[in-house]
């Protein structure tokens, strides 16, 4: 078998770099799993300025960047039709039901129960976020193409990456005790995050010559400054130190919230840069 | 029922690209889109080496990861076994592109469809006609020129090809050229590990 090599945009057989989803995607992945995440955990915590950031985040930056993604976006509502096969579907679908379901639940929060059924909206809501924050990783690790993706970490690094953005977004917004418990979830998720990133590095790397390649762009060459720099010191080890150190101060909460969201953004924007296709032959020639 | 397939012959196939011209030209294709490629690669070391040529385009598979992807019932497949992308159903979301094993989708962008071979303003006669053909943010991919097979003619890259390299033939037929030369000279799939079932064979 040849050993794989990565190709540019020519006709030489080899790895060639994934260029169907670019930084109008990564931005729509990152609000989708953000806003999510943050509505869940405040949510859960009773933080209504939170919950209506993350719906905002959610329903309006998504969107917007998945629109300026499409190729046909007049067309976009074609997207619901086939959720028996397609995460994009599924996910679509999760979507409207999580507004939906979020919008009431938090105007019946605000309002002290105005909405009928109100005891049903935050079940709704927050299984539909669970789905929205997910989808996306589901949509990646279903792609065969990509060695990098076809992965079971790829919704496990939507969900984690998600909380940890939620978490960071509540603490400054919740007060006293529990942002002290919530300062202790983000450092606990921290380390998830590092355990996620450490797993699927190991599983591309030892797993296919695509996997393998995309596994060194990331921490040896192309995108190594990258990777090291924003996603593993500014996205993980500096949170976590800040958070550790700062003793609850608006300070560290902020330098902590700051450089979660620039690491998963980084991420997320990476993982689609490093994403290649397999040679199209494997088998001796 | 017939089911189409295509056969790549390696020790026929000289790299001469007469196939990509054709599919190009009959498909009012722009600068940089690609339904066929002839890959090359150089195997063993000086002086021993040799030069093959990998011809591809879409593998029309029976289980098309493109077609479980595509959220909007755009791809979908004919029942002789050709993958069709129905223009007016694609939004452009790319879910099929990023699916396929093979990298053989590309999405036909505003500045890809406006741009001309021989500079702005000077499009050529086969370049006017992908206005027609083609509309603007959608993903295209090879359709075996069905348009010519449902009129009982082969695909552009297969009459053109000067060695016989490419051989498209009813799979469903045991006595088709395509399906005898599967059968006697061990023909495989690009990429099986994928389980895809392809509808395109190599023989070499």
């Amino acid at each position: 078998m040849q050993k794989a090599e990565m190709v540019g945009d020519n006709f030489r057989l080899g790895c060639r770099a994934q260029r169907h989803w670019g930084a109008a995607m990564a931005a729509a992945f990152f609000c989708g799993e953000l806003g999510a995440g943050l509505f869940l955990v405040s949510m859960l915590c009773g933080v209504v300025p939170g919950m209506i950031l993350g719906l905002l985040i959610k329903g309006i930056g998504k969107p917007f960047f998945h629109l300026t993604h499409m190729g046909v976006p007049g067309k976009s509502w074609r997207a619901i039709l086939r959720p028996d096969r397609s995460w994009t579907s599924r996910g679509l679908i999760a979507t409207i039901v999580f507004m939906g379901a979020g919008i009431l639940h938090t105007i019946n929060v605000m309002t002290a129960g105005a909405v009928p059924l109100g005891g049903l909206l935050p079940w709704l809501a927050g299984a539909s976020a669970l789905i929205v924050m997910t989808y996306q990783g589901f949509a990646m690790s279903q792609s065969s193409a990509v060695a990098l993706w076809n992965t079971a970490m790829m919704p496990i690094s939507s969900l984690l990456y998600g909380l940890t953005g939620g978490v960071v977004l509540t603490l400054p917004l919740a007060g006293g005790g529990l942002a002290t418990q919530l300062s202790y979830l983000a450092m606990g998720l921290l380390l998830a995050d590092l355990m996620m990133l450490l797993g699927l590095l190991y599983g591309a790397y030892h797993g296919a010559p695509g996997g393998k390649l995309s596994a060194e762009l990331l921490i040896r060459t192309l995108y190594a400054k990258w990777f090291h720099g924003v996603v593993l010191a500014a996205g993980i080890l500096l949170p976590f130190a800040a958070l550790w150190l700062g003793g609850g101060a608006p300070t560290s909460q902020a330098v902590g919230a700051v450089g979660v969201l620039a690491g998963f953004f980084t991420f997320r924007v990476l993982i689609f840069k490093a994403g290649l296709f397999e040679p199209v032959m494997h088998f001796d020639i | 029922m017939t089911k189409w397939g295509m056969v790549f012959d390696l020790n026929r196939c000289i790299g001469c690209n007469a196939c990509v011209v054709a599919c190009k030209t009959e498909n009012s294709l722009p600068e940089d889109v690609f339904f066929t490629r002839t890959f090359v690669t150089e195997v063993g070391s000086f002086p021993n080496v040799r030069r093959h040529y990998i011809p591809t385009l879409c593998n029309h598979c029976e289980d098309a990861p493109c077609e479980k992807a595509c959220p909007s019932d755009a791809t979908h497949t004919r029942d002789d076994g050709i993958v069709m992308v129905d223009q007016e159903k694609c939004i452009g979301c790319n879910a099929c592109a990023v699916a396929c094993p093979y990298d053989n989708r590309t999405q036909l962008t505003k500045a890809i469809l406006q741009k001309s071979y021989f500079g702005e303003g000077n499009r050529q006669a086969f370049e006017a006609d992908r206005d027609e053909r083609w509309q603007t943010g959608t993903v295209a991919k090879c359709d075996f020129c069905s348009a010519r097979v449902d009129r009982g003619l082969q695909p552009a890259c297969v009459v053109s090809c000067p060695t016989e390299a490419r051989i498209f033939g009813d799979r469903s037929d045991p006595d088709s050229k395509a399906s005898k030369l599967i059968r006697r000279r061990n023909g495989r799939t690009p990429m099986p590990e994928k389980n895809t079932q392809p509808s395109v064979y190599y023989v070499d």
